[in-house]
């Protein structure tokens, strides 16, 4: 019985009616996995450990909710034992003594971590063209980016290798890829999800979430993946809700934000056209819409270009080749060792975010630069708090198109910079947001961006999930499309 | 944004770039800067930084010992060590 394809919930009922062993389906899964190598999704598999944890599965049966479910994480979290490379040469060689929180709690679950995926190197991209270990190819078309930085866990999850997958999102980095390889993606609330082991790249910005091919088994796997962490001081410590708890509740009467500064008539025609289609589908659904503005917004991708390189070049001080990763050959003396080890470990794009981030932290330029970035980020946050008190969701497109051709975006970093304009706003904001499929455009999918309120997690799966029962975007398959 | 601060950056960031990128990142570096300028036109008077969504300060915790001295596992994941420190070139002569 093939598994290519199937979701979570799926495969689980499958595994309870014994339809299928816990071995089989990791067997099954390493076998597509190595049918699609050439998606170059994983950089590290981890095969022996994955057949024992099964066997182990299908010798004593565990209550864990999401026991035996493959899943694919992303090179960014520490895995024990396992290599951990955030997609830099730097790290060509890391094995963490301990892992993420994140992955700690999925594999409680009983989750079989089966490999790590490729991504934009230390997470700084939008179409994994930064990754040392070479371009994922996303399952749509052979020369079409999956997106960035968490390219090659949607690739995996889009080509129906895993049911599931890690991602992180710093400035769109879950939403976009689930958009441009056509599955479903949840940046949690900053805070909801620990961050401890996961390799930073700017802090305040950064947070885990879920990619999966519905709603539905986004709200399972973010059950499993909350905890209040003590070892995060940015961890929230509220109460966690059982995120499908109000799956199926009617979106009757739900009010929807359409933001007017967000100027539609600069996209593709098509993409207009999709996205119009949705806001039917919803209206048919019981939701209404209403105009909201968010005068700030348009200043979020410049904001977002000086707070996170800012933390960025803090955060990546650490890897000097002293204590872990790669240290260059023969230095002949300390400073030597450290330029070096830097020059050579780190590519282009990640080089260039230090360099941008040591300018604007630099003195005499912190407070035009810096602080001032910081105060805009205020006005963005308070534009949508005052939003937020007039509807219960924002809806956008996820991307301005769907994907691109890998070196389509040329030389100007501004252009892929871009990718993320609609993205942004919800991590400067700190706020959840996801995307969903929600249409295709000359047979490539592309993603509709629901944002919520401040921990209101809930809310977003409910509306993405009455879509997805009443629509089958989510259902199309790259099968047959690979040209 | 010309050679000289790049190179000046550049060195507080332990880079070293070679002549032939050095240009297209000084191209790059002025175009993202003039493209960040955008910010100078928001009113930010009286508005108080963000730093953080959550606007948490550091949580403190009593000090308890909560993990164990694991000084093997750490030091060899080190690119040099020897059994009690990571070894790097001789700072002092």
């Amino acid at each position: 019985m093939s598994i290519q394809y199937k979701s979570i919930k799926e495969l689980k009922n499958m595994l309870n009616d014994k339809d299928i062993s816990h071995t089989e389906l990791v067997q099954e899964t390493f076998l597509n996995i190595k049918n699609n190598s050439a998606l170059n999704a994983f950089i590290t598999l981890n095969e022996e450990e994955s057949l024992k944890k099964a066997n182990n599965l299908d010798n004593t049966p565990s209550s864990g909710s999401l026991a035996g479910v493959p899943i694919a994480q992303k090179d960014l979290f520490c895995t024990k034992d396992l290599k951990t490379t955030c997609g830099s040469n730097m790290l060509s060689n890391f094995i963490p003594p301990y892992s993420a929180t994140v992955i700690e709690n999925l594999e409680n679950a009983g989750c079989i971590s089966v490999g790590k995926t490729n991504m934009d190197e230390f997470a700084m991209g939008s179409s994994n063209e930064t990754s040392f270990y070479g371009n994922v190819q996303n399952p749509w078309g052979k020369n079409l980016v999956p997106g960035g930085s968490s390219g090659g866990s949607a690739a995996a999850v889009a080509a129906g290798i895993v049911p599931a997958a890690s991602g992180t999102d710093t400035g769109g980095s879950i939403r976009q890829p689930a958009s441009l390889c056509g599955i479903s993606g949840l940046k949690p609330t900053y805070g909801r999800v620990s961050r401890w082991g996961m390799i930073a790249f700017a802090s305040s910005l950064d947070q885990a979430g879920p990619m999966a091919r519905t709603a539905e088994d986004c709200a399972l796997l973010l059950n499993e993946m909350c905890s209040h962490d003590e070892k995060d001081t940015t961890s929230i410590d509220e109460a966690i809700p059982d995120f499908t708890e109000n799956l199926n509740s009617s979106i009757q009467g739900l009010k929807i934000g359409l933001v007017k500064e967000f100027d539609l008539s600069k996209l593709d025609n098509d993409v207009v056209q999709v996205f119009e289609e949705s806001k039917k589908h919803y209206e048919s659904l019981g939701a209404e819409f209403i105009e909201i503005s968010l005068p700030n917004i348009s200043l979020s991708v410049p904001t977002y270009y000086v707070v996170a390189p800012a933390e960025c070049s803090s955060n990546l001080s650490r890897f000097d080749g002293v204590k872990f990763g790669k240290r260059c050959d023969s230095p002949k003396d300390l400073e030597e060792l450290y330029i070096k080890t830097r020059s050579e470990g780190f590519g282009d794009e990640v080089k260039r975010r230090i360099l941008i981030g040591s300018y604007v932290l630099s003195a005499g330029f912190y407070d035009a630069y810096y602080k001032k970035a910081q105060q805009v980020r205020r006005l963005i946050k308070n534009d949508f708090d005052s939003a937020f008190k007039s509807v219960d969701i924002i809806m956008s497109p996820t991307t301005r198109g769907a994907a691109f051709e890998a070196g389509s975006k040329g030389d100007d970093p501004i252009q892929m910079y871009l990718e993320d304009l609609f993205t942004i706003p919800a991590n400067l904001a700190g706020l959840p947001a996801m995307s969903i499929p929600n249409g295709m455009i000359d047979n490539k999918p592309i993603g509709l961006q629901l944002i919520g309120n401040f921990l209101d997690e809930s809310r977003l799966l409910q509306a993405a999930h009455n879509f997805q029962i009443s629509s089958d975007w989510h259902l199309k398959t790259p099968s047959g499309n690979k040209s | 944004m010309d050679k000289k601060t790049v190179s000046t950056i550049a060195y507080l960031s332990r880079l070293s770039l070679n002549e032939e990128n050095e240009d297209k990142i000084t191209e790059d570096l002025k175009n993202i800067i003039k493209f960040v300028d955008q910010l100078d036109g928001a009113d930010t008077n009286n508005i108080e930084p963000l730093a953080n969504p959550l606007e948490k300060t550091a949580k403190t915790r009593t000090d308890n010992v909560t993990a164990k001295n694991r000084k093997e596992v750490f030091l060899e994941r080190s690119p040099k060590s020897n059994e009690d420190y990571f070894l790097v070139p001789r700072v002092v002569e």
